[in-house]
């Protein structure tokens, strides 16, 4: 099979946060992710409760990777083909080597994307990152009403996020803003759209909630139902006209009420990867927890190139051969490519299957199942809030 | 601005956030954009190149001379890729 090349990294330069959202698709078990170490032996496989890695400074960040790390990690990814790179976690800014890793993307010729919640871009962080070359900045809200956003983040942001977001206009970096939607934000799309416009936004995301992570956890509280999805999507599409040429709008569909599954990372293995706080390398920033037998390379123990290539976890569902039927024989194989594999293990329990959202998968009435439990009175409106990995300090 | 056409005295420029660059695995002209790749055919990429505060008629003159073709019969295909660059917020018009 012929390998194709990389076009974007996702760099989750840290899993530290100083928002709690329930529905963050960042691993809800820290500790997999973040207190096994990189065997370069083995790869690593499922949870090891090993220590972390201590850094030069004598002092851990859960194993994070050093600046230098980084910086070859995305040499590599340059190397790769890799056109651009998305600085995520957890909150990047938590890394106060954050401009160092923007700079080096940009010697290389990335396209450099921050995703934030910009709670720490005061001034001083926001020049460092303009003179480093950041080419743009998503900037997360959760609502457009300070109470219910900060409810939902779990920490007092709101107000700080508004100001965040006019210093970003100032500077003169194109601003997108994201929101994720879910059952308690969703009735509100017209008005987040309308912070969007007041907040002088080029671009705007509205994503419905996919249930990885803590959101997997919370899908009970975080699901919206039939009748506010196909509110939404009115709200959605007339914004989006009104708007046309003045800010672009992406409406990501909530894939439980669709009848075929998302093109997910359009195909295994084809066009992105992520690179996590400690050096796993993976085909879906999800993969982590949603499928614990994968087995994760890791950049301490073997280079990009490798392990995009060659590496059994990138070619375990790349092309059509591994795909199972309904999918094998189905005209839209290279159309969806089966859907999510997340999805299918946290569904199904095993990755392979078809995407569980289509139609034609036997398993849809696993689906229909949380969907019918959504629209019965018994349902929750409690959530865990996200936790932060717990810092271990090491004194050497 | 009239959306079916461009005035011979707008001046496209790329917008804000849009990169011009050399794809290096294929060697193919690219404009790199938040969370997007567009490749660029040739023609296009004689037009953004020159999207530099010229006006579209310079542009247009320029390519003309260049390519030592009639620059009526060259307006419309810059107008036409400019536009549909224009739609998708890649360059816009000053």
């Amino acid at each position: 099979m012929t390998v194709p090349r990389p076009y974007a990294l996702l760099a989750e330069v840290t899993y530290r946060c100083p928002l709690h959202c329930p529905y963050c698709s960042n691993p809800a078990d820290h500790c997999r992710a973040t207190a096994s170490v990189a065997d370069p032996e083995g790869g690593r496989r499922g949870a090891r409760p090993t220590m972390a890695l201590p850094t030069a400074h004598g002092v851990t960040n859960n194993g994070e990777l050093t600046t230098e790390e980084w910086k070859r990690v995305i040499q590599e990814a340059a190397a790769l083909g890799v056109l651009q790179i998305g600085f995520s976690g957890g909150e990047p800014l938590a890394r106060p080597d954050l401009a160092e890793l923007v700079h080096e993307a940009r010697e290389t010729k990335l396209y450099t994307n921050l995703v934030t919640s910009g709670i720490g871009l005061d001034d001083d962080r926001l020049r460092a990152l303009r003179d480093a070359g950041l080419d743009s900045i998503q900037l997360s809200f959760q609502s457009d009403k300070p109470n219910l956003a900060d409810e939902i983040a779990g920490a007092r942001a709101h107000e700080r996020k508004r100001s965040v977001a006019a210093k970003i206009r100032a500077s003169g970096i194109p601003l997108s803003l994201n929101f994720v939607i879910h059952r308690r934000n969703i009735d509100r799309l017209a008005q987040m759209i309308e912070l969007a416009e007041a907040l002088d936004a080029e671009r705007v995301e509205l994503a419905n909630v996919q249930f990885y992570g803590w959101a997997f956890r919370n899908r009970a509280a975080l699901l919206p139902t039939r009748e506010q999805v196909a509110r939404a999507r009115d709200v959605a599409t007339a914004a989006k006209a009104r708007l046309a040429g003045k800010i672009d709008i992406f409406y990501v569909l909530p894939d439980y009420y669709e009848t075929r599954p998302k093109p997910c990372l359009n195909g295994w293995g084809q066009r992105y990867l992520t690179v996590n706080p400690i050096g796993d390398v993976l085909p879906c920033p999800t993969a982590s927890s949603a499928i614990p037998d994968l087995r994760l390379e890791n950049v301490r123990a073997r280079d990009l190139d490798w392990i995009w290539r060659e590496s059994e976890s990138f070619n375990r569902f790349r092309g059509t051969e591994w795909m199972p039927e309904p999918c094998q024989s189905c005209p839209q194989r290279e159309i969806d490519f089966g859907g999510c594999r997340c999805q299918a293990a946290l569904l199904t329990g095993n990755a392979a299957n078809t995407d569980p959202v289509c139609e034609f998968s036997p398993d849809r009435a696993r689906v229909d199942a949380v969907l019918s439990e959504i629209h019965s009175c018994e349902h929750t409106d409690e959530w865990t809030y996200r936790t932060n990995p717990s810092a271990v300090a090491v004194s050497m | 601005m009239d959306a079916t056409t461009i005035a011979d005295l707008a001046r496209p420029t790329l917008t804000q956030g849009v990169r011009l660059q050399i794809d290096s695995a294929t060697g193919k002209n690219v404009l790199l954009y938040p969370e997007g790749i567009v490749e660029l055919n040739d023609t296009a990429h004689e037009i953004v190149s020159r999207c530099d505060g010229r006006t579209l008629g310079e542009i247009v003159q320029a390519l003309a001379e260049e390519y030592e073709t009639d620059a009526a019969a060259l307006a419309a295909d810059v107008r036409e890729i400019l536009m549909a660059l224009q739609h998708r917020k890649l360059v816009e018009l000053t």
